[in-house]
């Protein structure tokens, strides 16, 4: 990474109605900006602004030789096959603008395996000194949308966790399908269970659809801090949006040079 | 300092200290930033450059503002910025992408896209978007772009590839990037719109469905 000629595009869904839905990815790019490795760090948004179409004129100074593009998202899919390239005007991994400057588009964030890392340093975080062996896991997402890739990434995320023997249980659950996380007490048996929500923001999902399901009678930012929510005779620990962890901002600059390096074997 | 920094210190220093409804001021130590109708004022909020993310979020009434060039910016605070770039970086922050933007269009190098070629480019939810007809979109843009309550834009995409405005319901200063769209007469650096956002996009969509949910009733 040359920090005097690359620039970085953090992609972000953002919202027309939660105000928080943007508010992750807009402090990963300030926190990368403060690492002083790019020479620019931008971000925009598919329902919020500045728009993907505006974002085609940012980074106009002659310095800037190469933009990374990366999607905050949780998965592949949709959004990143289709409307960024389309809207960003992509031709594939790199696109050549007229001005000669180069636009790299990197994988989204979901698909670094830090992810994992993170969701298990979560877990650790917000259940301290809590035995992992009478513990369960469930990382909910939400399930049933259109080409949902993220109920398919969460079910590889709980897999990769599973496979390290280190909790009770690890498993999936979904607010509109089953398992459903309204079940959680039957999917699971430990005494203590970690809900970590597989989003990339908190909102009302996390703040009030999820906790309506899990049981726990109030709603808002203020229930992370209530851990553990005594519910159904169990000990439960209802974390953030997996995406608010500030260290997305590692994973982010992750996704660029792992990019640098595919773009730049051949 | 990047291009467009030096462009908003060149016309501020140009005396022209105007966008949307902001006001940008030269100080002994760098910019002052604050709200239009706050000029003058001695009972405002001291705001860091870093506040203006926050400023730009939600209304007076506390109502969220996804449309930041809805003309709705939130009064009562000022921003003391040290320099072009911290100045540039809160103007970004309450209209984002607007600078590049109109320093793309200072250099001559911005293309605009007509509304058919932004709805007729659409997929999934929002491809029904381009069977808005012709007089839905006049009515539409007419009453969705209006600077008094809608957006203070500058309206440079056309409604089709035959060049034809999108609304004939709005005034030709909503097109004319010379125009004070607070509609005051004053000397402005104009929000340039090059292309329909997302929001009119989402509001076409809601036309087309509305009508048909209208014409399929019994």
């Amino acid at each position: 990474m040359n920090p005097s000629s690359s620039a970085l595009l953090i992609i972000g869904h953002g919202s027309t109605v939660n105000p928080d839905s943007s508010v992750p990815t807009r402090r990963h790019a300030a926190e990368i900006q403060n690492r002083n490795l790019f020479a620019d760090v931008r971000c925009a948004f598919w329902k919020e602004e500045p728009s993907l179409r505006d974002a085609r004129f940012f980074f106009a100074d002659r310095t800037i030789r190469e933009v990374f593009v990366v999607p905050n998202f949780i998965s592949e899919g949709y959004f990143t096959q289709t409307v960024i390239p389309r809207e960003l005007e992509l031709k594939g991994p790199v696109t050549t603008r007229a001005n000669g400057q180069t636009w790299i588009y990197c994988e989204p964030v979901g698909n670094n395996p830090i992810v994992t890392k993170l969701l298990l340093t979560r877990a650790h975080e917000i259940a301290p000194g809590i035995e992992p062996t009478e513990t369960a896991l469930l990382i909910v997402a939400h399930g049933t949308e259109l080409n949902d890739n993220s109920a398919i990434a969460a079910k590889r995320e709980a897999e990769r966790i599973r496979a390290r023997g280190e909790f009770a249980s690890v498993g999936n659950a979904y607010m509109e399908e089953p398992p459903l996380i309204a079940n959680w007490d039957q999917l699971t048996n430990a005494p203590n269970v970690i809900v970590v929500p597989f989003f990339i923001a908190d909102g009302l999902h996390s703040y009030e659809d999820i906790p309506k399901l899990l049981g726990i009678e109030r709603t808002g930012p203020e229930i992370f801090r209530e851990n553990p929510h005594q519910i159904r005779g169990r000990s439960l620990y209802y974390a953030k949006a997996i995406g608010t962890d500030p260290r997305f901002a590692d994973i982010i600059v992750e996704q660029t040079l792992n990019a640098r390096n595919l773009t730049h074997a051949g | 300092m990047k291009e467009p920094e030096r462009l908003l210190e060149s016309l501020v220093t140009g005396k022209i200290s105007r966008i949307g409804q902001l006001e940008i001021s030269l100080s002994e130590n760098g910019f002052i930033l604050c709200h239009r109708e706050d000029v003058g004022r001695i009972d405002l909020q001291q705001c860091q450059v870093d506040d203006a993310v926050e400023i730009a979020k939600f209304d007076d009434k506390d109502r969220y503002r996804p449309l930041k060039t809805a003309p709705t910016l939130r009064r009562g605070w000022k921003i003391f910025a040290n320099n072009s770039e911290e100045a540039s970086r809160a103007i970004d922050a309450i209209y984002p992408g607007r600078l590049a933007v109109l320093h793309t269009f200072k250099g001559g190098r911005l293309s605009t896209t007509s509304l058919r070629e932004t709805l007729n480019r659409q997929s999934g939810m929002y491809r029904v978007a381009a069977k808005i007809s012709d007089e839905q979109v006049d009515a539409l843009v007419g009453n969705f772009c209006r600077s008094d309550g809608g957006c203070l834009r500058t309206i440079l995409w056309k409604r089709d590839e035959r060049k034809t405005v999108p609304s004939a319901k709005l005034p030709p200063e909503k097109f004319d990037p010379a125009a004070d769209q607070m509609g005051k007469g004053e000397t402005c650096i104009p929000l340039l719109c090059q292309e329909a956002c997302n929001l009119l996009v989402a509001a076409c969509r809601d036309m087309v469905k509305m009508e048909g949910a209208a014409s399929s009733a019994p």
